[in-house]
């Protein structure tokens, strides 16, 4: 072995085996992933799926049934005391009748690795509301502020739980673009959303949790792939001959309603290609590569369809 | 923790209803009540000095029971105290900057209740007696603080404010804030010297009358302060659990 064989390097969070339950509810089921340095991953489920009960855990808000969770390989506490954790909660109140500045400013006397309050403010984009009074907020503005408080130091790993919940479209926009500042200075962030094309823009990694387990891990382009990759639609004249249709070569899904026929397939070039070998002549052919809305669904149906 | 032990002041020190209720209400209810010459029953002594007293110790309780409960029940269901739990403050620093903040703004209502009380109505007494009554109350009224954290943890909602009233009028009337509890019928006398409120004034009326506190009132103090500042901890680890 020579000197420049890789160390293996701690994962940013483990969680080994976790298990979480309310009463009867399996919240989160035998859970196990790691995030590494750099990565910005979306946690991407329907709601109830678990992503907060995930964030909690990770965040030593809450303490799993069973399994491990460990953060820069130490426990959750140890972790945000060592000033390495920035995070946003969906449900993070704040103090008030103080200002905004002064909260703000909290939080970095808080951090062991704080940054300058202006500076933080700047970034967050409320340096127009640092005096105003944190109960005369708007939704927006509070998610703001609650940012400015996620990113009051220099942490390694920002944590953020529907962040643009409230926030209107050129809100989003401009919270993203700061939110790529910190993932480009090599910080790793992690977001639960159910925006998908949050997921889709700006995550290099997607997580979807489903009924408390994970039921993919990749890229939002695998994501897509792993639920049939693209749709094809065309529609026939006369009486369909449904077999033939329903035994061509790749497809995930067939919907047959009236004239109107839908495909996914995983290779559609050659599921169209064996459609014209059935010597129909299908109308309004259209090719069209899935949104990972559509993956979204299509893997947590399949899902539920399996387990029903 | 200093810094939130500074913000949560810099906020009580900004609420003017509070303020007034903490600060300047004690003394005017004194100027009002203490205008009657002669002495309280079974005390000896004049009744503005017993109802100074009575007032600084109002003031007190109304600073460290009032704000806290309600701002502890309402920061739990905002998420405040979640978010809190993201920063390296230790678990127990919410709580201790909660008391701390009132303990700062409970000294103001005692003394000035005193000031007014020495300019205005010609309350004397020695010197170490005005010290240790600042420093009798100011110590007692942690047992108060106590009970507002617990409150805070035991309560929710719509429910916070009316418990703290209940418990607020209560302590006061019943413990002998506002009326001596002399006057009250015997049943009610002996209900009223178990309360807490009646062993804190019990505390400065002993200073003022120049002897020590009975044992009694100071024991009582102490099992109350255990009771509610054990009950705060138990209701902290439980809210904590389940955030």
């Amino acid at each position: 072995m020579t000197t420049t064989a890789a160390t293996t390097s701690t994962p940013v969070v483990g969680f080994d085996q976790v298990s979480k339950s309310y009463g009867e509810v399996r919240a989160v089921d035998g859970l196990s992933l790691a995030l590494h340095p750099g990565e910005t991953v979306a946690l991407l489920g329907p709601n109830g799926a678990g992503k907060s009960t995930t964030l909690d855990l990770l965040l030593g808000l809450k303490h799993a049934d069973s399994g491990t969770v460990s953060v820069f390989g130490t426990s959750p506490r140890e972790a945000i005391v060592a000033g390495r954790v920035g995070a946003m909660l969906q449900s993070g109140g704040l103090m008030d009748e103080v200002t905004v500045g002064e909260l703000v400013k909290l939080a970095c006397d808080l951090h062991p690795k704080p940054y300058k309050v202006s500076d933080v403010i700047a970034r967050a984009g409320i340096a127009q509301i640092a005096d105003r009074k944190v109960n005369k907020l708007s939704g927006g503005q509070s998610q703001r502020v609650r940012f400015a408080l996620a990113t009051a130091g220099d942490s390694d790993l920002i944590v953020l739980d529907e962040p643009t919940t409230g926030m209107d479209v050129s809100a989003r926009q401009a919270f993203w673009a700061t939110m790529r500042e910190q993932a480009d200075q090599g910080r790793t962030v992690l977001f639960a959303t159910h925006y998908l094309e949050e997921a889709d823009a700006i995550a290099d990694r997607v997580l979807v949790l489903h009924r408390g387990r994970l039921l993919a891990d990749g890229t939002s382009a695998e994501i897509k792939a792993k639920a049939g990759a693209r749709r094809v639609a065309f529609d026939l004249d006369g009486e369909i001959d449904e077999a033939p249709i329903r035994a061509l070569p790749f497809l995930t899904s067939v919907d047959i309603s009236g004239q109107t026929i839908r495909i996914q397939s995983t290779d559609a070039d050659a599921t169209v290609h064996a459609l014209y070998g059935l010597g129909v002549y299908p109308r309004n052919l259209e090719v069209a590569g899935l949104g990972l809305e559509q993956a979204f669904v299509a893997i947590t149906t399949a899902e539920e369809a399996k387990q029903s | 923790m200093n810094s939130l032990i500074k913000l949560e002041l810099t906020r009580a020190l900004r609420n003017r209803k509070f303020l007034f209720f903490s600060v300047i209400y004690p003394s005017v209810i004194f100027l009002l009540v203490s205008n009657q010459t002669g002495t309280v029953d079974g005390t000896g002594l004049s009744i503005a000095k017993y109802v100074m007293v009575s007032m600084a110790s109002f003031g007190a309780l109304t600073a460290v029971l009032m704000g806290n409960s309600e701002r502890i029940a309402k920061e739990r269901e905002n998420g405040w105290v979640r978010q809190l739990r993201l920063t390296t403050l230790p678990g127990r620093g919410y709580v201790l900057a909660k008391t701390a903040s009132a303990a700062v703004v409970s000294l103001p209502s005692i003394v000035v209740v005193f000031v007014v009380a020495a300019v205005l109505k010609d309350v004397r007494l020695e010197a170490w007696q005005w010290l240790a009554l600042t420093g009798a109350i100011w110590a007692g009224s942690l047992v108060f603080a106590a009970l507002g954290v617990a409150i805070g943890y035991l309560a929710s909602g719509d429910a916070v404010r009316p418990i703290t009233m209940i418990v607020y009028f209560g302590l006061s009337i019943l413990g002998g804030l506002w009326f001596p509890s002399t006057t009250f019928p015997t049943w009610l006398q002996d209900i009223a010297k178990w309360l807490p409120t009646h062993a804190y004034a019990a505390l400065g009326q002993a200073i003022e009358q120049s002897r020590s506190p009975h044992a009694k009132d100071i024991t009582l103090l102490v099992v109350y302060f255990a009771l509610f500042a054990g009950g705060a901890a138990w209701l902290y680890r439980k809210d904590t659990l389940k955030a």
